[in-house]
């Protein structure tokens, strides 16, 4: 495991609507006590004890245990006010925060964990896309995904054929931009935020910024939550728990292309905090 | 190592699937359409997705995450998402041995599974799990009466209960925690059966209160 490349990012701990006066929300990161405070205006975050930095962030408070962070990622399209912004967490679960990730990455699984949402038989095959990691930006980018969805959002009142772009501008963050059903010259974006808490164990805060004015809120939330809880009961029977690095533990096929650059890219910086580096 | 007994025969039918601990090993254990058992390295080589959580379709197990398909012998036959593609037998799982005998099924991780244990009772009754160890579990099953009598331990796993005689097969699943498959005579009728089986649970009480 490498503590330090992971000290260096900033991390989503906790939902903005979750701060009020007296409360403090208790939880870890990468091992480390933390408890959330403060006001939507003024949060606060401890580690160990000690105050830590604490932004606002797309509907989140984001902390680091570094004192020379990393700079935050940019999502555009957070700055979009005719968006409805909807945090939709947290998912505690019992994985290595990296198998979160991956998992949000893959489009194959819909149609046996998502069925009748996100994909459904027979409408099982992955068409060939690009995968690249993007090093003026440190990015890996997967684009022109195609996939045969029977309701790709909760704003779809059909199946389509969903376009999908994947975005990952950091170890423990996962961006997906999505064809919009009810505005088709724009994207959705839903995201990941996973939290650390240890190795084995993470706090997923997904987010949405979305075109639809017309589904309520709480039935946006619900929508997603579903989603990641059919997910948890994959991620919690993965074996091992941690992320494997290693290309011969796990056998891969062409449709898994983005988590193979994901994993490549990972080992490349040393971003090994949650995976396993020796068999 | 012998083989164990992860299961009353009964508890698994025809196209369905479950996890057996065996000396370890995470198992996924399950019978195809025509009733024949297979037991598997609980683990899909693909994304390591436990096999347990699948699903059969026909003579086939196919993991929960991606679908993917595996044949009798253990080896990839489908992948959905290149449902052109044939698969290379080099994706394959571990394939265990696998018995079933008087109604209850065996796997062994390591040789032929032979089932084992005591004999004088053919007959499932039930399964339950203790929290003790196998030793201590076995021993509050010979230190409960049943219906005035005390049980009498000829061999380890028979227990003789006056008219009556059970035969235990344990599988230990963990430090405290022991899966036991108990057997009756044939000549139990269901009267028989049901004191029998909330005896099991006295039994239980006894073995993990350590009163032994």
């Amino acid at each position: 495991m490498s503590l330090s490349y992971a000290r260096d990012d900033w991390y989503a701990v906790a939902m903005v609507e979750q701060l009020a006066e007296g409360r403090v929300l208790r939880s870890k990161l990468l091992g480390q006590e933390i408890g959330v405070s403060g006001s939507a205006t003024e949060p606060m975050v401890r580690a160990s004890g000690a105050l830590r930095p604490a932004e606002l962030r797309y509907d989140h408070v984001w902390t680091t245990l570094s004192d020379a962070p990393r700079p935050l990622f940019e999502i555009a399209e957070a700055a979009e006010d005719d968006r409805t912004f909807v945090p939709c967490g947290p998912v505690t679960v019992r994985c290595s925060p990296l198998r979160a990730v991956e998992n949000f990455l893959d489009i194959a699984h819909f149609p046996f964990v998502h069925t009748g949402i996100l994909g459904e038989e027979p409408h099982t095959e992955v068409r060939p896309y690009k995968v690249e990691i993007r090093d003026e930006i440190d990015e890996v980018w997967a684009t022109e995904i195609g996939f045969h969805q029977p309701q790709a959002a909760k704003s779809a009142t059909t199946a389509i054929e969903t376009q999908y772009q994947y975005r990952v501008p950091a170890p423990t963050t996962a961006v997906l931009y999505k064809t919009c059903p009810p505005k088709p010259d724009a994207w959705d974006v839903i995201a990941i935020f996973v939290q650390p808490e240890t190795e084995e164990r993470c706090i997923v805060w997904p987010w949405m910024a979305l075109y639809d004015d017309v589904t309520a809120y709480a039935e946006l939330v619900q929508f997603q939550q579903e989603i990641f809880l059919q997910d948890r009961s994959i991620l919690e029977n993965q074996k091992p728990t941690l992320l494997p690095l290693d290309p011969r533990m796990e056998i891969p096929t062409r449709c898994d292309l983005t988590s193979v650059v994901y994993r490549r890219w990972l080992k490349r910086k040393g971003a090994t905090y949650g995976a396993m580096t020796k068999t | 190592m012998p083989a164990r007994a992860v299961a009353l025969s009964r508890d698994l039918p025809p196209k369905r699937v479950m996890r057996a601990d065996v000396e370890g090993c995470d198992i996924a254990v399950w019978r195809d359409p025509a009733g024949r058992l297979h037991a598997w390295n609980n683990r899909c080589p693909h994304r390591g997705m436990r096999l347990s959580h699948g699903f059969v379709r026909g003579d086939k197990l196919a993991c929960l995450y991606h679908g993917w398909h595996y044949g009798t012998d253990g080896v990839c036959t489908y992948i959905p998402a290149h449902p052109e593609l044939a698969p290379p037998d080099t994706i394959r799982t571990e394939v265990y041995r696998v018995a079933e005998k008087d109604g209850v099924i065996w796997v062994s991780v390591s040789g032929p599974a032979e089932p084992g244990g005591a004999d004088g009772a053919t007959v499932p009754l039930r399964t339950l799990s203790v929290a003790t160890d196998e030793v201590r579990a076995l021993a509050g099953f010979a230190a409960t009466p049943f219906r005035g009598a005390e049980p009498q331990q000829r061999e380890t796993g028979r227990l003789d209960l006056g008219a009556r005689t059970l035969v235990v097969h344990a599988n230990p699943v963990g430090p405290d925690e022991t899966h036991l498959h108990v057997l009756v005579d044939q000549g139990a009728d269901l009267a028989d059966r049901k004191a029998l089986s909330r005896w099991c649970e006295a039994a239980r009480t006894t073995a993990e209160a350590g009163r032994t």
